[in-house]
């Protein structure tokens, strides 16, 4: 058969230099059948278009490897992986199988009783969905459009727009969990912002964490006009339970000219979920990226939040944090491609380990030739607390061109012992004075989320400190 | 003869592959490895030193280049030494190796295992050129075995010419209070790949690296060097800076890994590229793998133009642009090629520097 | 040596007898005796390497250095083996030679919480940012401290002021000033000087390390000891600081052999 190839409008496929890894050969072994992506196309009803992108990407996911680098994802077993999808897979368990600890952190973190339920996706929205239907009136006001994926496709006015740019930024292509979500994504958010228009209030998706199929497949496109400016919030920093342990989510992000998003997570998976996360965000001339990222959950996380600088005077900007505790494997970063003049990016992370869980830093900067005159700068920063964790950083650059200011920094260490003596000798017990200097440490990504978000980081890194969770 | 080794260079910890560099290999047609014809020992031995026939005392060397290339040295060399420093020589002079790559002796393979017994410390300087422009293949494999309290300095000095392939490929042991202190000056060669990876095994033993290279024209220069913390209080200190010109493209893969238990050790890496033209390319992955609270690891690289303020300056004080760039590189390099204890050796770089530099005036 | 016959009765505040320190296997304070009273001020002189920090940080609970001997009783409780927050919550107080940058933590922040934790009641935020305030404005500090994170790119000067104000946010019942002096121009040490004048009244007590008299100008000074190799050699009034000005250490040190 031939295989259609997958076409990718405005954007040089030579930027991320994506091979074809089709190997014929290959024997169909995941379970994964075009009869089980069809049925899911049938039951949302797809466009035809969509129906057959499904397939196609089935195709593509059935040929492509498990990535060779990275935290081993020996725990999800491929095989059976169908029975993630199956549009019967029973998406809420009840309250009695979420684990303890989750309960007790929702305990911890003063979660409202009525949230509890819906955060652990075991009960019917709280009201969410009365909060959501607002502020969806309001920004509507603003010609703000905030729907669900599902009916973003199918919209008179926007589903051309939303086929137009579905996986294009990430395609189906790009690794095997991409092809997988392709096929089978559901849920998830579309937003467009019109020219010139500021949302003056963030955006949140947590709103739409009960959805069928939330937060597993989600998919999120927003698309900002020429100018406009928002600032998405996704996840809480409450524990999400869910009963299937994968979540292979994707996240595409258009900013037009002189445009502004600031795209900000806290992700606190349950402490066995697989996290493997696709970001992507391309940027015009003059616009401004801004990521926000706090990982502390999931057992295995594969997240690197990818920007492409497509326009001159464009940047972008990576704040991030990551604490894996016991039993946790969090291998996370950031990317970015400057593809065109006078650019700028700068990445600056911070990665707690301990109780044997291990961080890894990734990362990748690359200057193309036609990019001159582009500043880049990564700064990471590595705590470990005790001799049973490890912390790795593999950063990588490649520099095409000599008009570039690239700075790179890295360290690593622990807390020090004259710091917690100071701070005890000011009636901190070793423990206190240990939990401010950790939540010192990660202040900078704290003081880029909205307050309440922040606090609730806060309360998570002591918890986490008092080996409350996991 | 056909040579084809893969898996050179590997960073310890793989990345994404479409950055390519995990990795690199080397494939090419050299002619087949004779005898060399000529003494490539400078003078005599100092006291103390003598070439020995005993086992090196690591039998399970690990190589920054890898497995793949430290065999296809051992089975094809065609000279080398093995010096052994006598238990608390300190060798007044350094042992000094001349490599020439010509006509007669256009492919040179050499293993070395260098062995500094307890207490002891010796300096090898080995120089590599060539005959103009001739083609050729120079492959080298030494080993460093730092007894305890003892010290090895060792300089690999590459000066090819344009016609050459070129690697070294060092492994090193130190045992306590041993002393590892390594040059690398890649200077020439069509392709350059050096690797060297040193094990920190011996308490408070200690590493030292300081490497320059000069990328231009379409030289390409891959280098991999890891400095393998497993002993307590160890220190390692890397230092990479060059330049790019032309065409030039380099790869530096540099790696502190920390295992578990080597508590109170320290290590930090800094590099300084120099860039030069719009059709360089520089590729740079400096990793930081750590098992071990109780350390101290830093890495800080710095990539770009010469900086403006202190281009400006130079020129406000009478120098030409061309003049002040050439000023900035050489002064990057003097701090390694101040270190070459001979003489003569010195010069020869300072002055193969200045004219590959020279062409500088015409970029102006 | 330091157990000076008082003239009445004063409660003892602090005892230290027969201290032995050592520090990675070396021992540093040789058996030293020292007697702080309610209400008094102590002056700690002596030569580099003598031993001055290892007995303030000894006091205070640094884990590094070892009481191989001896006991530390402070307001009649044995704190010889506790950690430093339980002798801060205790009413100690020691004001570093060369205090620790905490990156993340405000200042303010960072008072607040430690006040929390030595009184153990919740602190009402209005009143004690105002008391802050007033507190910065005494020392002469750019109410911007109050923002900006513990030490970090505090010059040297600003890094002493920061350890006055928290001896006067925290009230301790004995401040040990470790140099706090060095390192400050005239005016931040007449400033520096205002400030443990307020702190000072008839019930708490101070111990200071110096080696300038210029701090000690404007206090009223009760003993002043000298520290040579480990132990106190001699303990007077403050006309001894007058004679250390004048012949240094050695000719006291020899007379005490």
């Amino acid at each position: 058969m031939e295989k259609k190839k997958t076409m990718v409008k405005d954007i040089d496929r030579t930027i991320y230099d994506i091979k074809d890894k089709v190997h014929p050969s290959y024997e169909v072994k995941e379970g994964l059948t075009p009869e089980i992506v069809e049925e899911i196309s049938k039951t949302k009803n797809d466009p035809k278009w969509m129906h057959d992108f499904r397939l196609k990407s089935l195709e593509i996911y059935n040929n492509l490897k498990v990535p060779d680098w990275g935290p081993s994802l020996d725990g999800l077993n491929m095989n059976d992986i169908v029975t993630y999808i199956r549009p019967d897979t029973p998406m809420r368990g009840n309250w009695a199988q979420v684990p303890d600890d989750i309960k007790n952190t929702f305990e911890r973190l003063g979660i409202p009783e009525a949230e509890r339920k819906s955060l652990a996706g075991v009960g019917a929205q709280y009201d969410s969905e009365v909060v959501y239907h607002n502020v969806r009136e309001e920004v509507r006001r603003q010609g703000v459009v905030y729907t669900d994926m599902e009916s973003a496709i199918r919209d008179p006015q926007y589903g051309s727009m939303v086929r137009d740019h579905f996986m294009k930024l990430v395609p189906p292509t790009d690794h095997k969990f991409a092809a997988l979500h392709g096929a089978v994504w559901s849920g998830g958010s579309f937003v467009y912002v019109p020219p010139h228009v500021k949302v003056e209030i963030p955006l949140q998706s947590y709103f739409r964490l009960n959805a069928p199929g939330a937060g597993q497949f989600e998919h999120t496109l927003i698309i900002l006009g020429e100018g406009a400016d928002l600032h998405f919030i996704e996840g809480c920093s409450a524990p999400k339970y869910n009963v299937a342990n994968l979540h292979a989510g994707c996240v595409e992000l258009y900013v037009a000219k002189n445009a502004h998003l600031r795209y900000s997570t806290i992700e606190n998976w349950s402490k066995n979920m697989y996290n493997l996360n696709t970001k992507r965000a391309l940027v015009e001339e003059g616009g401004n990226m801004e990521w926000v990222s706090g990982s502390f959950g999931s057992h295995v996380s594969y997240l690197y939040p990818m920007s492409i600088l497509n326009g001159e005077n464009s940047r972008m900007e990576f704040t991030g944090i990551t604490f894996a505790g016991k039993g946790q494997n969090l291998d996370t970063g950031a990317k970015v491609v400057h593809a065109a003049p006078h650019t700028y990016s700068d990445i600056s992370t911070k990665s707690i380990s301990k109780d044997g869980g291990t961080c890894t830093y990734r990362s990748s900067v690359v200057i193309l030739p036609q990019a001159y005159g582009c500043k880049s700068s990564v700064n990471c920063e590595s705590l470990m607390l005790d001799d049973r964790s490890r912390s790795d950083t593999i950063p990588v650059m490649d520099i095409q061109n000599d008009d570039v200011d690239v700075g790179h920094e890295a360290k690593i260490g622990r807390i020090s012992d004259d710091a917690i003596f100071y701070l005890m000798s000011r009636g901190m017990s070793e423990e206190d004075a240990r939990a401010m200097i950790v939540t010192g440490f990660a202040e900078p990504i704290a003081k880029e989320l909205p307050v309440e978000y922040a606090v609730e980081m806060n309360n998570l890194i002591k918890l986490e400190m008092e080996g409350a969770i996991g | 003869m056909d040579v084809a080794l893969r898996n050179v260079n590997m960073l310890p910890v793989r990345t994404w592959n479409r950055l390519g560099i995990n990795d690199t290999g080397l494939q090419e047609k050299f002619s087949d490895p004779a005898p060399y014809r000529g003494k490539a020992l400078a003078g005599s031995l100092p006291e103390g030193v003598s070439l020995t026939k005993k086992p090196f005392p690591v039998s399970d060397a690990e190589t920054g280049m890898g497995k793949d290339t430290a065999d296809f040295v051992e089975s094809h060399s065609n000279c080398g030494v093995s010096l052994c420093a006598a238990a608390g020589t300190k060798a007044e002079k350094p042992v000094v190796l001349n490599y020439e790559i010509s006509e007669k002796n256009p492919t040179v393979i050499d293993c070395n295992e260098i062995t500094a017994e307890e207490g002891s410390e010796i300096t090898v300087v080995m120089g590599y050129r060539s005959e103009g422009d001739v083609p050729g293949f120079h492959g080298g494999l030494t080993k460093l075995y730092a007894g305890k309290g003892a010290v090895i300095h060792l300089m690999q000095i590459q000066l090819l010419g344009d016609g050459c392939t070129h690697f070294d490929n060092v492994g090193a042991f130190a045992e306590e209070g041993g002393k590892i202190d390594i040059v690398q000056a890649e200077l020439g060669g069509k392709h350059a790949f050096s690797g060297v990876k040193t094990r920190l095994g011996g308490t408070k033993s200690q590493l030292n690296m300081n490497a320059i290279y000069l990328g231009d024209h379409q030289r390409s220069i891959d280098i991999n060097y890891i400095a393998q913390h497993t002993g307590r209080k160890t220190s390692s200190n890397i230092n990479v800076s060059g330049a790019l010109l032309d065409e030039g493209q380099k790869t530096f893969r540099g790696t502190i890994d920390f295992v578990r238990g080597a508590k109170q050790a320290v290590g930090h890496e800094n590099e300084y590229n120099l860039l030069f033209s719009p059709k360089v390319r520089n590729r740079t992955a400096p990793l930081i793998l750590c098992q071990e609270e109780d350390v101290d690891g830093q890495h800080a690289a710095s990539t770009g133009r010469i900086d403006a303020a202190r281009l400006f300056y130079l020129m406000s004080r009478g120098l030409s642009e061309a003049e002040a760039k050439k000023l900035i590189i050489e002064a990057q390099f003097h701090p390694v090629i101040d270190r070459i204890p001979d003489m003569e050796l010195k010069k020869e770089v300072s002055d193969f520097v200045k004219g590959r530099l020279s062409q500088l005036e015409s970029m102006g | 040596m330091g157990n000076f016959p008082r003239q009445r009765c004063i409660q003892m505040l602090l005892e230290i007898k027969n201290l032995k320190v050592s520090v990675d296997g070396n021992t540093i304070l040789h058996g030293l005796n020292l007697n702080v009273g309610k209400g008094e001020t102590h002056v700690l002189m002596g030569p580099n390497g003598a031993g001055k920090s290892t007995l303030v940080n000894t006091i205070m609970g640094h884990p590094e250095y070892k009481v191989d001997e001896g006991s530390i009783i402070f307001d009649g409780k044995d704190i010889t083996h506790l950690p430093a927050n339980e002798r801060a919550k205790a009413g100690l107080f020691l004001s570093f030679q060369n205090p620790e940058e905490v990156p993340g933590v405000t200042l303010e922040n960072f008072m607040r919480t430690s006040r929390m934790a030595i009184t153990g009641k919740p602190v009402k935020l209005f009143a004690y940012k105002k008391e802050l305030k007033e507190k910065m404005a005494e020392l002469n500090m750019n109410d911007g401290y109050a923002e900006r994170y513990l030490n970090v790119g505090f010059s040297g000067g600003e890094k002493k002021k920061s350890e006055i104000l928290q001896m006067l946010m925290l009230n301790p019942k004995l401040a040990i000033l470790d140099e706090t002096d060095s390192g400050l121009d005239v005016d931040a040490v007449k400033i520096v000087s205002q400030g443990i004048n307020q702190y000072k009244n008839k019930d708490n007590s101070l111990l200071i390390i110096t080696h300038s008299a210029k701090i000690l100008e404007s206090l009223k000074v009760d003993y002043v000891h000298v520290l040579v190799d480990g132990k106190i050699v001699k303990t007077g009034g403050s006309e001894l600081v007058g004679e250390i000005g004048r012949n240094g250490f050695q000719k006291i040190a020899a007379a005490a052999v």
